[in-house]
C-alpha cells in the first residue's frame, strides 16, 4: 500500500519534536554571525544521505536495511548494523533523558525525573509494540491534533522580532565551524528521523521523490527555530540561554487570547511528537535485534528494552553528563548519518551491476 | 477461558491507567495558592526586602493584602512569606515588578537574570519604577483603594489605563538590554499621587540593568513615535493649540559617514486640532509643532548619548555597516559621535467641527 503522505508526516512531525530545543543553542554556540550557513550546510548534507539512501534502498523492492545488507555476507551485515543499534539505543536514552530534563526545567519543576521518565518511556514502548502501522496512524492523529497549534504558535512567534538583528549575515572565515563541536552536535536533528525508512519497506511502499520533495518542509522550519529567537533577543542574548525558542514563546503577549502562556500548548505537542520519535528508534531496534534473536517475540524485546532504556537513563546524574553523553554519541551518529546511506547506495549499486552482468 | 482471562487482564490494566489519567503529581489546589501580582524589591544595605500584594479572593472582605519579608536573595525573601502564609505562593501570574529608585540606580542585573533563569516568574511582567521608598508606597495604595486590587496592573495595561507617556517594558526587554550591544530600555517611574492613585513621573534610563537617568513623560512620547509605536489618542499642547496624534509613521536610513554614524529618521506625525489659543493659522500650528517636537527630540538625543545608553536602540540601524566586533564598542564609541538627522513632518488631517481659515 502507498503510504508516502504517512511517511511524510511522520518525518515531519519527529524533526519538529526534536528542532526546538537544543539545536537552537548549538547553532548560536557554533557561530555569532549567519547562522543561515551552518544550517543550510547541515540540511544539505541531510538532503544528500536522505537521497542517497533512498536511492540504494529502491534497487531493492520489499526488502529491509538488514536484508540489504545481509546479501553482502554474515558478517559484513554485522559490522555494518551492529553500530547502527548502539546509536539507536543511544538516542533513546539520550532523547528520553534529555527530554525529561527539559521538562523538568521548563515546567514541572517540582516532579521527580523517574515518574516523568517512565511516563515518556510507557507511551512509546507501546506504541513501539503495536507495530510501524499503528505508528504512522498515531504519526496521522498527532499531527491533526497538534500541527495546527505548533503552526500557530510559530506564526505568532515573530511577535516581538526585530528585523535589524538578522545582520550581520556573514563575515570572513564563517566556514571554520565544520570541524567545531557545536556544529557536530547540532546535526543530530537531522540524523535520527529518517533511518526508519530502510526498516518499513516490506509492509510500507512510498514514493521516494514525493518524500524528497517534501523534506524540503523542514529547511524553513530548522531556519525559524533559530532565528526566532534570534530575531527577538539577538545573538548575545540568546547565545546565554538554555532553550531560546521556549523563551521568544514565552514572551508573546496576545491580549485577544484567553490563555495567558501558550508555551504550555507547545510544548505539549512537542512532547507527544518527542515520545512518537522514541517509539518509532524504539521500533527499528526491535527489529534490529529481533533479528538476531529470530525465536523471542518482538513484543517482549521491546519490553526488554524499555527497561534497559529506563535504567540507563536513570544512572545519567545531571544535565551536564547528558550532555557528555550526547557528544560521545556523535561518533556513531556521524556513522548513522553518512556511513549507512553510503553503503546502503553502494550495495543497490553492486546489485544493479549484477542483474546487468548476468542476463 | 484463557481468552476471556486475556481480556479480563487488559480491561484491568486499562483500569489501572484511570488513576494516571489526570496528570497530577504533587498539585496544590487554587484555594492553597496565592497568586500575588505586584512584587516589590527594595535593598537595604545587603539585603533584598520583597513586598507582594496578593489580591484576596474573598468576594466579601476585597482588601488588598501586602506582605513583606527580607532574605539575602529574592527567592529567600518569597520562600519566607510563603512558609509564613497558610497557602503557597505562586509567582505565575505576577504581572508588576516594582523596584524602589535607589536599588535600581544600583543595579539590578542579577535580578533580572534570576527571573529569567527560574522561570517561575513570566518574562512578560512589566519592570516599574518606584520614586518613593516602597514602604510608603503600599501604606498609601492600601489606604487609597478598597475594591480595585489590580490597579497597579490596569495601570500599565495597553487595554485600560495605558497611555503612551508612560513607558512600558518586560521583564525580556530588560534581559535582552543587559547583554545587547545596541540597545538598552527605558522603565517607567511612578509613585503615589494626591488626587489618583498613582502617578508617572516619567520613564528611567536603564543602560546594562542600571538606572542612569530619567526622562520625562513628553519624551516618553518621543521615544514612542521614534519607535514607531502608535502614539495615536495623545494630546499634545502648544502655545497656540491643542491637537490630538491620530497617527505616526517612522522611517529610518542609518549610514557611515567618515567613520561616524549618520541617521536620517523621518517622523510623520497626523494631528487633529483640538482646541486653540486666540487665532493661529493651521500653517502656524503645524510649524510650531514641528518646532517643538524637534527640539524635544534633540535634548533627548543628547542626553542618551551623554550617558551612553541607546534606548532609541539607534544601533540597531547600523547593523549593516558595522562588523560585530564594531558593534560591540557601539555605547562607547560610536553612539557619542553619532549624528542624527531627524525631519519631523506634521499634517494636519482636519480641524475638527470648525472651519478655520489659512491652511
Amino acid at each position: 500500500m502507498d503510504k508516502t503522505l504517512q511517511v511524510i508526516v511522520m518525518c515531519i512531525v519527529t524533526h519538529l519534536g526534536l528542532m526546538f530545543f537544543l539545536f537552537p543553542s548549538d547553532v548560536m554556540e557554533t557561530v555569532d554571525v549567519g547562522h543561515w550557513l551552518p544550517i543550510l550546510v547541515g540540511y544539505l548534507l541531510h538532503f544528500a544521505f536522505v537521497a542517497l539512501y533512498t536511492k540504494g534502498l529502491a534497487y531493492y523492492d520489499r526488502h529491509d536495511l538488514i536484508d540489504i545488507f545481509l546479501t553482502g555476507g554474515r558478517t559484513i551485515a554485522v559490522l555494518l548494523l551492529l553500530p547502527l543499534a548502539v546509536y539507536f539505543i543511544m538516542v533513546n536514552i539520550i532523547t528520553v533523558r534529555a527530554y525529561s530534563e527539559i521538562i523538568t526545567i521548563v515546567f514541572l519543576s517540582n516532579t521527580p525525573l523517574w515518574a516523568i521518565m517512565a511516563l515518556l518511556l510507557t507511551i512509546p514502548t507501546y506504541i513501539a509494540m503495536t507495530g510501524i502501522e499503528s505508528i504512522f496512524r498515531t504519526g496521522m492523529l498527532l499531527a491533526i491534533l497538534f500541527l495546527p497549534i505548533v503552526l500557530f504558535v510559530i506564526c505568532v512567534s515573530f511577535h516581538n522580532t526585530d528585523w535589524h538583528y538578522l545582520f550581520p549575515l556573514l563575515e570572513r572565515d564563517s566556514f571554520n565551524f565544520i570541524t567545531e563541536r557545536p556544529f557536530l552536535k547540532s546535526l543530530f536533528i537531522f540524523t535520527g528521523s529518517f533511518l526508519f525508512l530502510g526498516f518499513v519497506r516490506p509492509t510500507v511502499t512510498y514514493n521516494r521523490r514525493r518524500i524528497l520533495i517534501a523534506s524540503w518542509i523542514l529547511l524553513p522550519l530548522v531556519l525559524l527555530s533559530v532565528y526566532i529567537p534570534l530575531l527577538t533577543f539577538g545573538q548575545d542574548t540568546a547565545s546565554m540561554l538554555q532553550f531560546p525558542f521556549i523563551l521568544a514563546v514565552d514572551t508573546i503577549d496576545i491580549t485577544w487570547l484567553m490563555f495567558d502562556r501558550i508555551t504550555g500548548f507547545f510544548l505539549l505537542g512537542m512532547v507527544t511528537f518527542v515520545m512518537l520519535f522514541v517509539g518509532l528508534v524504539m521500533w527499528a531496534t526491535n527489529r534490529l535485534i529481533h533479528r538476531c534473536m529470530p525465536r523471542v517475540r518482538p513484543e517482549w524485546i521491546t519490553l526488554m528494552l524499555g527497561m534497559v532504556i529506563f535504567a540507563a537513563s536513570l544512572f545519567v546524574r545531571d544535565w551536564g553528563s547528558v550532555h557528555r553523553l550526547f557528544w560521545w554519541n556523535s561518533i556513531f551518529r556521524i556513522y548513522a548519518f553518512s556511513v549507512i546511506p553510503l553503503a546502503t547506495y553502494l550495495f543497490g549499486v553492486m546489485k544493479a551491476r549484477k542483474l546487468q552482468v548476468s542476463p | 477461558m484463557i481468552k476471556v482471562m486475556r481480556r479480563l487482564c487488559r480491561i484491568l490494566l486499562l483500569l489501572a491507567a484511570v488513576p494516571l489519567l489526570h496528570g497530577c503529581w504533587d498539585n496544590k489546589d487554587i484555594n492553597h495558592r496565592s497568586l500575588p501580582l505586584v512584587m516589590g524589591i527594595a535593598k537595604q544595605q545587603d539585603k533584598y526586602r520583597i513586598y507582594l500584594q496578593i489580591p484576596s479572593s474573598d468576594p466579601q472582605n476585597p482588601q488588598m493584602k501586602v506582605v513583606a519579608e527580607s532574605g539575602r536573595t529574592v527567592t529567600e525573601a518569597v520562600d519566607r512569606i510563603s512558609m509564613n502564609m497558610e497557602s503557597q505562593v505562586d509567582l505565575l501570574h505576577l504581572k508588576v515588578i516594582l523596584v524602589e529608585k535607589h536599588f535600581a540606580q544600583e543595579g539590578m542585573a542579577d535580578i533580572i537574570e534570576g527571573f529569567i533563569r527560574a522561570r517561575d516568574i513570566s518574562p512578560k511582567a512589566k519592570l516599574v519604577i518606584c520614586n518613593e521608598s516602597l514602604e510608603r508606597f503600599f501604606e498609601n495604595m492600601k489606604t487609597a483603594i478598597a475594591g480595585n486590587q489590580t490597579i497597579l496592573c490596569d495601570f500599565f495595561d495597553k487595554n485600560a489605563g495605558w497611555n503612551p507617556s508612560i513607558a512600558q517594558t518586560h521583564i525580556w526587554e530588560t534581559f535582552r538590554s543587559i547583554h545587547s550591544y545596541t540597545r538598552d530600555v527605558i522603565a517607567p517611574i511612578i509613585q503615589t499621587g494626591k488626587d489618583t492613585i498613582i502617578e508617572n513621573v516619567g520613564s528611567a534610563i536603564i543602560k546594562n540593568g542600571k538606572m542612569v537617568d530619567r526622562i520625562n513623560p513628553n519624551e516618553t512620547l518621543l521615544y514612542y513615535a521614534f519607535k514607531g509605536a502608535s502614539t495615536q489618542g495623545k494630546i499634545e499642547v502648544l502655545d497656540h493649540a491643542s491637537v490630538l496624534i491620530v497617527n505616526n509613521t517612522v522611517s529610518h536610513h542609518g549610514k557611515i559617514v567618515n567613520s561616524k554614524p549618520l541617521l536620517r529618521s523621518t517622523i510623520r506625525l497626523k494631528v487633529s486640532v483640538l482646541e486653540t489659543r486666540g487665532d493661529p493659522t493651521m500653517a502656524s500650528i503645524r510649524q510650531e509643532l514641528e518646532e517643538i517636537e524637534a527640539k524635544r527630540f534633540a535634548k533627548l538625543f543628547k542626553k542618551m548619548q551623554l550617558k551612553e545608553a541607546d534606548i532609541l536602540g539607534v544601533g540597531q540601524y547600523f547593523r549593516t555597516d558595522l562588523s560585530r566586533s564594531e558593534l560591540s564598542h557601539w555605547r562607547s564609541v560610536y553612539l557619542p559621535k553619532a549624528e542624527l538627522q531627524l525631519t519631523i513632518k506634521a499634517i494636519i488631517q482636519n480641524n475638527g467641527n470648525l472651519k478655520t481659515t489659512g491652511m
